[in-house]
């Protein structure tokens, strides 16, 4: 059980050179950037006048609002494929899983590629995806295609598939938490009130790990809506989602409409998070 | 078949069980046989093979060799979920995120019974238990013995043929444990249903149990009456792990008549023969129990050796002395409480029995 307990006055102490940190990194560029998001006129200084100019010419472009959708969609099929993918990975390593060595073998095999840097391992699907990559070498040596396929690089395909392995992990890890805190007993408790192993799980294993896959979704979602650099890298200039539109107008110094732009997504991704927060309390994950 | 009327009458009969796991054996050939409407206790020490017994007869562990029977009818390769059993967890194993309410009906719901039939028998079976109180809350917020209640009225509430209940109240308060002993034991009169309880504590099986199993490294010691296993133990180990007894190890010096002459470091003992009649010079052992021992000069037909008292427990009931045998072994010599105190402590006696009350062991001892 979580306990909340009255916070003595140390906790406070203890609590402020992170709370300093926070303001200083997070919350006052945070700050800065929803008020440059406001700034009208023609001069880009903080004498500029305060107006919704730029939100108005922002959402009256069809093209941005398909690409909100499209953003949200797009995080919403990684949620998927990764919350599906981790919650097996997690459920095998975890429940099927009985030879212990075995079992620590495959977690680090898992986990040991999360070590390198998300850019790195981004740039890394380039030469697995491209016209003449590993993937369409395969497929032309085993004769599944006669040319190579074109969509894996500088398409979603492509943008997918990277982030679904890159991803995988945080579907699955607060998974594996939730799995590891399920007494056997509760498992056996349910298989002798005659519920065999399908209505095990849904009745009682699935519910026990929800909030891991809620919190795993979370940060999926996160992570998914933050990207801009798989997307630049696997989908080039061709492909734009929320995130590197921001790139996009940060390089025309369009500072003004980066700013619209990073507000409306710094929106979705705090009503995402707050309608998992509604499913599912976070504290209760420590147990 | 000419014998399904008899199998009909048991609830469960096991056959030659068998269970490794690697090199190690967890059980090695036990057989019991369960009549119906009985309580049964698996006793013995922690490792012995109890709890596997138990889950093997729940369908949790695929023995290695053996028949399983519940109610006569062959289950040893099924499911769990197809055997007429529930089973009562040693920390209850409640669902954390199920109402009490929910809890108790799951198994009528895995049953597939009707909705109206499942809301009225929870709240009968949650009101027999005294826990219609708590079934909108979930279990983290119930104490021991409610927990208790809510997984034993979970587990009822399908009127299994079998209750497997291991260690049940081992996760209560000392003082909580002997009313529910009571209420389970009354329970199970009424019920008329089987229980199969695994404990280690032998006061929970010899007040509870029927009938009582003492195993031992995988096998069975010996099983009976509680009044059988305290009075007539049939091996050391048995007779060493019960309460009160007091254990010799020796030779077979001589036969007498009906009598073993059993030569030990402490002198000669005359023990009544068992059924078998053991050879000159075998190794032996018997014992005796505590209530039979007294202080008293040497007379005819009585064992006697002198011993040093070293401590006296007084349980209100009975006065339980410790007396050194010289071999760093005790011996234990019980008294009625309300008698006056017959040695003191440091006190050097002379303590015998009648020959009749000493208990001859089968087998060599272990």
């Amino acid at each position: 059980m979580s306990t909340i307990r009255a916070r003595s006055p140390a906790a406070y102490w203890l609590a402020l050179p992170a709370a300093l940190w926070m303001i200083g990194a997070v919350v006052v560029p945070v700050l800065l950037i929803l008020w440059v998001s406001f700034w009208g006129g023609r001069a880009f200084s903080p004498a500029s006048p305060l107006t919704f100019d730029n939100y108005a010419r922002f959402f009256g472009n069809r093209t941005y609002l398909a690409l909100i959708g499209q953003t949200l969609l797009h995080a919403a099929t990684l949620m998927a494929i990764c919350g599906v993918l981790g919650y097996c990975i997690a459920y095998f390593l975890m429940v099927k899983l009985r030879n212990a060595p075995l079992r620590t073998a495959l977690f680090l095999a898992f986990i040991i590629p999360f070590w390198t840097s998300a850019l790195i391992r981004a740039i890394a699907w380039v030469p697995f995806l491209g016209v003449n990559g590993v993937i369409n070498r395969a497929l032309l040596a085993l004769g599944i295609t006669d040319a190579p396929v074109e969509i894996f690089l500088y398409s979603r395909t492509g943008i997918s598939m990277a982030q679904v392995s890159l991803y995988t992990l945080m579907a699955s890890g607060p998974v594996v938490y939730m799995l590891a805190q399920i007494a056997p007993a509760l498992r056996e408790a349910a298989m002798t009130l005659k519920a065999p192993p399908g209505v095990v799980f849904r009745r009682v294993i699935f519910p026990l790990t929800l909030p891991g896959v809620v919190i795993g979704q979370v940060l999926v979602f996160l992570n998914v809506m933050a990207d801009f650099a798989t997307v630049q890298t696997i989908g080039g200039n061709k492909i734009a989602l929320l995130s590197n539109l921001i790139l996009n107008f940060y390089e025309g110094a369009q500072l003004r409409a980066a700013a619209v732009v990073s507000v409306i997504l710094m929106a979705c991704m705090l009503i995402g998070v707050v309608a998992a927060m509604r499913v599912v309390d976070i504290r209760k994950l420590g147990g | 078949m000419p014998e399904a009327p008899v199998l009909a009458q048991l609830d469960l009969e096991i056959r030659g069980l068998r269970k490794r796991y690697g090199g190690f054996v967890a059980v090695d050939g036990v057989s019991l046989k369960i009549a119906k409407g009985q309580f049964v206790c698996l006793l013995g020490p922690s490792g012995c093979g109890k709890t596997t017994t138990l889950r093997c007869i729940a369908g949790l562990e695929e023995p290695d060799d053996g028949d399983i029977l519940i109610g006569g009818r062959e289950v040893t390769g099924d499911p769990p979920w197809q055997r007429d059993i529930a089973m009562m967890f040693q920390d209850f194993a409640l669902f954390p995120h199920m109402t009490v309410g929910k809890q108790v009906g799951f198994g009528l719901e895995m049953l597939k019974r009707p909705k109206p039939e499942i809301t009225k028998r929870v709240t009968e079976v949650l009101r027999a238990f005294e826990i219609d109180r708590f079934a909108d809350r979930k279990p983290a917020s119930l104490s021991g013995g409610q927990r208790q209640r809510v997984a034993l009225a979970r587990a009822m509430i399908t009127e299994p043929r079998l209750l497997l209940l291991d260690e049940p109240i081992g996760a209560l308060d000392y003082a909580l444990r002997e009313a529910v002993m009571i209420e389970l034991k009354m329970l199970q009169r009424r019920s008329g249903i089987s229980f199969i309880w695994v404990t280690h504590d032998q006061n929970e099986a010899f007040s509870l149990g029927d009938h009582v199993v003492v195993m031992n490294h995988a096998r069975i010691e010996q099983q009976g009456t509680p009044e059988e296993i305290l009075q007539r133990p049939r091996s050391p180990f048995v007779a060493g792990f019960v309460q009160g007894n007091n254990v010799f190890h020796g030779n077979v010096a001589r036969i007498a008549g009906d009598a073993a002459l059993i030569a030990t470091p402490f002198g000669e003992f005359a023990v009544p023969l068992r059924d078998t009649v053991p050879l000159l010079g075998a190794i032996a052992s018997f014992s005796v129990r505590a209530e039979r021992l007294r202080p008293m000069p040497p007379e005819p037909g009585c064992n006697h050796l002198t011993l040093t008292c070293r401590t006296i427990e007084y349980f209100g009931s009975i006065r339980r002395y410790i007396l050194e045998r010289g071999d760093g072994e005790v011996m234990k010599l019980d008294q009625f409480g309300a008698e006056p105190a017959c040695l003191i402590p440091g006190e050097v006696a002379t303590v015998g029995w009648r020959a009749e009350d000493g208990v001859l062991h089968e087998g060599a001892p272990s």
